[in-house]
């Protein structure tokens, strides 16, 4: 179908109300895709939003959704952020910021890159980073290879719907052997509208052939906001190149997170992924990872809580499709109260991917009874040269390490707390700088005081 | 200090403990002996308080106080200590915050103020020499990867940073060479006072060549059928508990 096409069907739809109406139509832009937009980026759109309405809404029978219903976040009756939100002031961040964290940042308001509060005055030789909107209004083919093509069409739902809703985003962009020390922040703030909003922002991460970046994505809001992210990361890595991607999602206790991160790695890349997930009533996180090139590393971990009515989902989908290539899965995971966590992590090596070494970990510590957890370990292996394993666990607090350490005196919930912090800590050291860590740190320990474990 | 009474315990419904006596005064130093199963661990674990432990007949009583009506950090609080046989491996949990968890939990309970980093640290440095211990230990999560005979000079190190008033050395000597006995020995009569008691279980005479006892008992099938001074481990050192067993029997 055409875009002209697409258009008339939507006229129809408004003005004669075709009783087809699909769920998500809603979340799909109400005016025609921004003047200036290059074809290619209208044309993957277009199709994104027939994807959207042929494909329909993912069902407990749907593969990759069964644990994880999707009622809650259509009731809401979410619509797109319409305007941009401009009267946040640099010292609302005050409070948001991680103490002592050196960084370049950039900040995205409901969706949307907002340079005045962003920090990106003195940014190394051969990094660039900007608003995707202003990127492609510069130059229109500069993310051709890389935007909607990276993601590609076989992903879930809510990826075409981020794509044909597609506001705006951060584009960051390594030049070839950029070495980039300080960190770069990637900070989205969520800030409640009158009515509930979805904000769909879209960034592009591309790395050149051995440049070498640290980004650290935060999720944070203002109160305990109503709202939902449904976010895409398209992220290239060169030959050579190495990301250490630190994620951490502390939405607010009423918000809809949906976040899918698509990598293509180069050869001889490294990406370094660490998931860290707290907040959110309801969040859903896809990683996709795709290998271009040999002897490439892939390292996803994670850690995630989920207490009260709080789900936190991850689903993992790495191909090994070329032989010679790593990747490491190690995911952590403490649920209490009647939270309820979901696991889902495939690897799949085809048939000539020789050689292939993977490894996938999930480990659950459940902290009560009204606690849940689904956990999916997919190991698909069509090779026979490889070296893959996979493990999972399901596990209480072990009463000897609690006797342990209350017969030294101390209480019973500062000991369960010090067994929790012992579990994370693995994941919490490896994010490898100590400011984020000590948040980290903070974030998990406050979570389980307040939780009654 | 501690006066037991009588004790029953069942665990999964196996009685254990058939009615047990021991009283000990302060300074006072106890060794328990006896055949492995007769009930030694499950009475140092019942003492601190350890779930899964049925009390169904009996009194314990700690300074005067009702102790199986306590929670065991109330116990330790209160200066019960209770060093494990098999010490515990906690991974990611960081051997001095553990340190420093248990000793300001300690003075908070008696409202005492919480030790500043500072002075924690020179506290440590002392007992650590005491113990000839190497202070790369404070710095791994507790117990995880140490040797045996780490495990047990790590339990003793605990026990003299929290200076408790009854301890209780559950096997503290097994899996140890002779060097570390010696160290884990000294160390426990460097804390010898006449306000602190222990409760010293072995099964070798060779322990209380170092730590001299006051008394020795001979816990088996549940109860404590002979006390002696030290001479008695001697004697059982030659002879085996064969013939108390029997004259018990008679
Ligand atoms: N959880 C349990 N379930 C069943 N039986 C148990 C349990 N714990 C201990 N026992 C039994 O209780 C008895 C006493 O055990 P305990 O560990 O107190 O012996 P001990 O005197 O310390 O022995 P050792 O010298 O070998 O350390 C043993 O027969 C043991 O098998
Ligand atoms: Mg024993």
């Amino acid at each position: 179908m055409s875009a002209q096409a697409l258009e008339s069907d939507r006229a129809t739809n408004a003005v004669g109300g075709v009783p087809e109406a699909g769920p998500f139509d809603a979340w799909l832009p109400a005016s025609a895709p921004a003047t200036g937009e290059p074809g290619w980026l209208t044309a993957a759109r277009t199709a994104a939003t027939e994807r959207v309405r042929t494909q329909g809404v993912p069902t407990g029978k749907s593969e990759g959704w069964r644990y994880t219903g999707l009622r809650a976040l259509l009731e809401q009756g979410f619509t797109p952020v319409d305007e941009p939100l401009d009267a946040m002031l640099r010292e609302d961040l005050d409070d948001l910021l991680v103490p002592g964290l050196d960084a370049h940042r950039v900040v995205v308001v409901n969706g949307s890159f907002a340079p005045h509060l962003s920090d990106l005055d003195d940014l190394p030789k051969g990094l660039r980073i900007g608003g995707l909107r202003a990127t492609l209004a510069e130059d229109p083919d500069a993310l051709a290879d890389d935007l909607a093509r990276i993601a590609g069409d076989g992903a879930h739902v809510f990826a075409s719907l981020n794509t044909a809703g597609m506001g705006d985003g951060v584009v960051l962009l390594a030049d070839r052997g950029a070495l980039v020390e300080k960190p770069v922040e990637l900070l989205h703030l969520s800030v409640g509208m009158d009515e509930p909003k979805v904000a769909q922002p879209r960034h592009v991460i591309r790395l050149g052939d051995g440049a070498r970046v640290t980004l650290i994505e935060r999720w944070a809001s203002l109160g305990d906001a109503l709202y939902c992210n449904n976010a895409v990361l398209e992220i290239g890595l060169g030959r050579d190149a190495v990301l250490a991607h630190r994620r951490v999602q502390l939405e607010s206790p009423s918000a809809f997170h949906l976040s899918g991160v698509y990598l293509r790695q180069g050869a001889g890349s490294r990406y370094d992924g660490i998931n860290v997930g707290l907040g959110g009533r309801w969040a859903r996180t896809d990683l996709v990872v795709r290998f271009a090139g040999e002897h490439a590393e892939c390292d996803l971990s994670g850690l995630y809580l989920a207490g009260d009515k709080q789900l936190i989902d991850y689903h993992l989908d790495v191909q090994h499709g070329l032989p010679r290539c790593t990747s490491r899965e190690n995911f952590k995971g403490i649920v209490h109260g009647k939270g309820k966590a979901v696991f889902d992590g495939l690897v799949y090596v085809a048939k000539d991917a020789q050689q292939t070494d993977a490894a996938m970990s999930n480990r659950n510590l459940l902290l009560s009874q009204g606690a849940e957890v689904d956990t999916k370990p997919r190991l698909e292996i069509y090779a026979d040269d490889v070296k893959c394993s996979h493990g999972t666990t399901v596990g209480q607090i072990e009463p000897e390490m609690l006797f342990y350490l209350r017969s030294r005196g101390i209480p019973e919930g500062l000991a369960r707390r010090m067994l929790c912090l012992g579990f994370a800590g693995e994941i919490i050291n490896a994010l490898g700088n100590e400011a984020l860590a000590g948040y980290v740190s903070e974030a998990v320990g406050g979570r389980l005081q307040a939780a009654p474990l | 200090m501690l006066s037991v009474k009588g004790l029953k315990a069942t665990v999964d419904d196996k009685e254990i403990l058939k009615g047990l006596d021991l009283e000990v005064g302060a300074g006072e130093v106890h060794a328990i002996m006896g055949p492995n199963g007769s009930g030694k661990s499950t009475l140092a674990h019942v003492l601190s308080g350890r779930e899964g432990y049925t009390v169904t007949a009996g009194s314990v009583t700690f300074e005067g106080r009702d102790l199986l009506e306590l929670d065991p950090e109330e116990r330790a609080c209160l200066g019960l200590f209770l060093a494990f046989q098999y010490p515990v491996e906690l991974p990611g949990v960081n051997n001095t915050y553990f340190l420093k968890a248990a000793l300001n939990a300690k003075r908070r309970y008696h409202g005492e103020e919480e030790l500043d980093a500072v002075s924690f640290l020179r506290l440590m440095k002392e007992k650590l020499k005491v113990l000839h211990l190497d202070d790369s230990l404070l710095k791994r999560p507790v117990n995880v990867g140490f040797s045996g005979g780490e495990k047990k000079r790590n339990e003793i190190f605990q026990m003299a940073l929290l200076e408790p008033k009854l301890a209780i050395l559950d096997e503290t000597d097994s899996g140890l060479d002779i060097d570390a006995l010696r160290v884990v020995a000294d160390g426990v009569n460097s804390l010898r006072s006449p306000e602190r008691s222990m409760l010293v279980v072995t099964h070798y005479q060779r322990l209380l060549d170092y730590i001299e006892p006051d008394y020795v008992h001979v816990l088996a099938r549940g109860r404590i059928i002979r006390s002696g001074g030290k001479e008695l481990a001697l004697e059982l050192e030659q002879k085996g508990y064969g013939w108390i067993l029997d004259e018990a029997a008679a």
